[in-house]
């Protein structure tokens, strides 16, 4: 680059603007003529910069430097931009314009810094540092004295030690130099020299009025004039129990440090402590003030370079919770300060440059172990909690109901202060911790399994149950305030949760308090108690359809589709349908059933029916066992032809069975539930056929009776009808055997038959087949229904009025 | 003739450096050589298509002869097989120093005659 920057030197005077704009062209002497050369970009600005230098201008190189900064750092190539920024720092520097200088020197070094390139940050230090002298800036300059003492800058090693023609105001670097600076930036902080600075003739000293005060966290490159690593020689303690705390101190300075104090600073500020070098004399002014304040001596604080001061002693602290090690603040002199972060051995970060030098690396601790994992922070233990946290189970949950879930508190050694109840439901799937913050908006709308309310009973004084009481209760989680007991009292409340669905349920309890009441904000005890609850349906409903007894509508869509029991269930319009509900208890628990009734929808225009209750004989409410089984008939007669007719919800209305009925009752009767049970739609036809058998239920040996077959025709079409009937060996029978009878539309036809039994006892009437020719669909009568009873004489009874039977049909 | 010798570690650092001229602007080489690292930067991000000069090596001027390369090369290799040697810190062996100057002797010899 210089060359070629010299060969347009020469022919300086010859380089003149071209015609065309922006172009630069140098004239030449070839042989006898003249020819203009273009000059390429690199010529230019290299003549540009030799004219700015020939003519002295600093400002004009300046400018010149600074487009180049800018040409370079858009083509992205970041150090030849920093270059050019050394050199206009060089220039401002030249021109005594040390504020500008600094700047960019600031931003040059932290480059080097990051890179590696020793000899250059020397370099730039140098100038770095003499800015900052002549600016006054006492601790700029101290920090840049340090880091150059600190730097891996050696006399022997692959950096020659060169003789620079010009390296700035730094000499060139060595290790004795560094020892200089060492020595001169130490006798500064001392207050034993002062700086001279620009302004005037005052030296800027380091004073009582002036002190200096040095932060390094880190990041900082002055983490290699002194690094502090602390480890607790524990991680987990319990509260008051003592345990060691090892710092260690290593600095890369070049002579040895002597250390007056050392204040290890915690985030629990009662832990601080200072370490006083008992060499020093003692400092009045810098030991604090504070009676409290525990101070301990170390026979000898000097750091030596590259060698770890390791310091070990006990700490405690009575206060649950995180232990950490801030900062360690070192004194150097009476005036001066340096705080450095403290840093975990087991997280150490490398020195920045020495990282890459071939330097002999030890452990800041003695125990590899704990340099390996040591860390700035421990953890304090809670204290034994002294306190029964008790839920009182009763069985699983069952859908619907108020559960209801006593919790008892008793202190059993601490009293209960600043008492706080904490309730939380969470899914057993892992379904994370149901927070007030983190429910999702769905369960929140169609919460599961509810926390209804926590009532409070058995307080010692009914009037603490005041209005500061925290009370918060949402679906999943619960606040309540416990009121101040005593040791050896205890207090209850009772958590009603529901569930809307069957689910299992962790309940997690958790009771925070104070064993003392002066200590509002200190450590919180706390007892934790889970318990899991499973939620299930109490009741498992099945329905049934049946026809009524000896009458069978013929439904068309029932021979078409066969016999699939998923179709929709077709009922024949305007006849009586027997419809049978049965409710199973599906849990371990007996269960009280108090009604069970059919609710209809209101624009259902084909009603079913209610029930009736069974009296008002409570000692007839059914108490259904475990598995047991609970039928009610009623009858459902559609009126109306629609495709899609609801027959309504099933209701049932019970209540979980609490024992004999001697129960006291300040014992809460469990809460009634109702479970609705929704019927599937129906499909209505209109039946075409309808084949009724008519007969006396019983009959009497030798005595003839007559037993109808009555074939309604429903439509308006001709039917024809075929029938056959089976003979019966208990039978005379008189009447048509086989034959194809017509029916009228809209009328019946009835055959009647003459039958003699023969035999007593249950029999068998004969079996009739009706067949519809139209429809190719036969009927025969189930056994139950062609059964009759004989008797073998006129039997005599005495009958005894009992009013109407009880029938379970009703049909209105 | 041979200048300035460099190598430099993966986070741009200087491993080694020696310079070979008998100006007093050692600490200018140095600066050039941390400004070349720009270069090498764009090679190495901005690779050409073409394929002799995918893998290529050495960035700055060609001469002739280049056997030099080689001898660097191995010397640099035998310097960092030294089993005390730290990767990525600096190469301290006076010998790789020795070899090194007698590579750059010889190279400018050759080139001078």
């Amino acid at each position: 680059m210089s060359e070629t920057a010299n060969d347009v030197d020469g022919n300086g005077e010859s380089v003149a603007p071209s015609v065309y704009v922006g172009q630069f062209a140098q004239l030449l002497e070839q042989g006898g003529t003249l020819a203009m050369q273009l000059l390429t970009d690199e010529e230019y600005v290299h003549y540009a910069l030799a004219e700015g230098k020939r003519f002295q201008d600093s400002f004009e190189i300046i400018a010149l430097l600074k487009r180049s900064f800018e040409t370079f750092t858009k083509l992205n190539a970041q150090r030849m931009a920093s270059y050019c920024g050394f050199e206009m720092a060089r220039e401002y520097f030249a021109v005594n314009e040390f504020s500008n200088a600094k700047q960019h020197f600031d931003s040059i070094a932290s480059l080097y810094r990051k890179e590696g390139w020793v000899t250059l940050l020397w370099e730039v230090l140098g100038y770095l540092q003499e800015c900052s002298r002549r600016l006054g800036a006492v601790k700029d300059f101290v920090e840049y004295s340090l880091e150059m003492a600190a730097l891996p800058v050696s006399s022997i090693g692959s950096v020659q030690s060169l003789s620079f023609k010009e390296c700035g105001p730094a000499v060139p670097a060595s290790l004795s130099q560094r020892e200089i600076i060492h020595k001169e930036v130490f006798e500064l902080v001392r207050g034993e020299s002062g700086l001279t600075s620009n302004e005037g003739n005052n030296d800027l000293k380091v004073t009582g009025d002036q002190p200096l005060h040095l932060e390094i966290d880190l990041v900082s490159p002055l983490r290699v004039v002194l690094l502090a690593s602390v480890a607790f020689h524990e991680q987990i303690v319990k509260p008051g129990a003592p345990t060691l705390i090892t710092l260690s101190l290593l600095s890369q300075l070049p002579c040895a440090v002597e250390i007056d104090q050392l204040e290890i600073q915690f985030n629990q500020s009662v832990c601080n402590f200072t370490i006083v070098n008992g060499q020093r004399p003692q400092l009045d002014a810098t030991s604090n003030g504070q009676p409290g304040h525990r101070v301990e001596t170390a026979p000898a604080l000097m750091l030596s370079t590259n060698k770890w001061l390791r310091l070990t002693y006990d700490i405690k602290s009575d206060q649950s919770g995180k232990l950490e090690c801030i900062s360690v603040i070192a004194r150097l002199g009476p005036y001066f300060t340096i705080c450095c972060r403290a840093e975990s051995p087991a997280s150490m970060n490398d020195l920045p440059l020495w990282k890459f030098e071939d330097r002999v690396e030890t452990l800041p601790t003695k125990d590899p172990s704990l340099a390996f994992s040591g860390q700035k922070a421990t953890q304090i233990e809670e204290l034994e909690p002294q306190v029964d946290l008790k839920l009182g189970a009763s069985g699983p949950a069952l859908v619907g109901e108020s559960f209801v879930l006593p919790v008892t508190i008793s202190a059993k050694g601490h009293a209960v202060h600043s008492g706080e109840l904490k309730i939380n439901l969470v899914d057993t799937r892992g379904g994370g911790l149901l927070s007030p913050r983190e429910v999702e908006p769905s369960f929140t709308d169609n919460p599961y399994v509810e926390l209804l309310c926590v009532s409070g009973l058995e307080c010692e004084d009914d009037s603490q149950i005041g209005t500061d009481d925290i009370r918060k209760i949402q679906h999943s989680f619960g606040l309540i305030s416990v009121p101040f007991l005593n040791d050896g009292d205890s207090w209850s409340c009772k958590l009603e949760i529901r569930w809307h669905r069957p689910k299992p349920v962790l309940l997690y309890v958790s009771l925070g308090y104070s064993p003392h009441s002066s200590e509002l904000s200190a450590q919180k005890i706390h007892v934790h108690k889970s318990l899991e609850i499973e939620g299930k349906n109490a009741v498992v409903f099945s329905h049934q359809c049946m026809l009524p007894f000896r009458r069978d509508p013929l439904l068309l869509s029932k021979i078409k589709m066969g016999q699939d029991s998923d179709q929709v269930l077709s009922l024949p319009l305007n006849e009586t349908s027997i419809l049978i509900v049965s409710a199973k208890n599906s849990t371990e628990l007996p269960l009280q059933l108090l009604a069970i009734f059919i609710e209809v929808d209101d624009n259902d225009i084909g009603k079913s029916c209610t029930v009736r209750h069974g009296g008002e004989d409570h000692s007839d409410l059914a108490l259904l066992m475990p598995g047991e089984e609970f039928k009610k008939v009623f009858s459902v007669i559609p009126e109306v032809n629609i495709p899609k007719l609801k027959m309504g919800t099933v209701c049932l209305r019970w209540r979980r069975d609490t024992g004999p009925k001697g129960q006291p009752s300040s014992s809460a009767t469990a809460s009634e539930v109702l479970t609705k049970y929704r019927l599937p739609d129906i499909n209505v036809e209109l039946s075409p056929l309808v084949v009724n058998l008519e007969c006396p239920p019983q009959a009497i040996l030798g005595n003839p009776f007559t037993y109808f077959l009555r074939i309604q025709n429903q439509t308006h079409l001709l039917q024809e009808i075929k029938f056959s009937l089976a003979d019966s060996q208990s039978f005379v029978l008189s009447g048509p055997h086989n034959d194809t009878i017509f029916v009228l539309p809209k009328s019946e036809q009835i055959l009647g038959y003459k039958l003699v039994p023969l035999a007593s006892g249950s029999q068998q009437l004969p079996r009739v087949t009706v067949t519809s020719v139209r429809y190719s669909a036969g009927y025969q009568p189930p056994v139950s229904a062609t059964t009759i009873f004989v008797f073998p004489s006129k039997p005599h009874f005495e009958m005894a009025n009992m009013g109407m039977s009880r029938e379970s049909i009703a049909t209105e | 003739m041979i200048v300035c010798v460099a190598v430099v570690g993966h986070q741009n650092n200087p491993v080694y450096i020696q310079s070979f001229t008998e100006a007093d602007d050692a600490l200018k080489l140095h600066h050039i050589v941390h400004c070349s690292l720009d270069v090498v930067d764009e090679r190495v991000n901005n690779p050409k298509k073409s394929g002799p000069t995918l893998n290529e090596t050495f960035l700055g001027l060609l001469y002739p002869t280049e056997n030099y390369k080689v001898r660097f090369h191995s010397a640099y290799v035998d310097a960092v097989s030294n089993p005390f040697h730290v990767p990525g810190k600096k190469i301290t062996s006076r010998t790789f120093a020795e070899r090194v100057s007698n590579i750059v002797k010889s190279f400018g010899l050759s080139s001078a005659g």
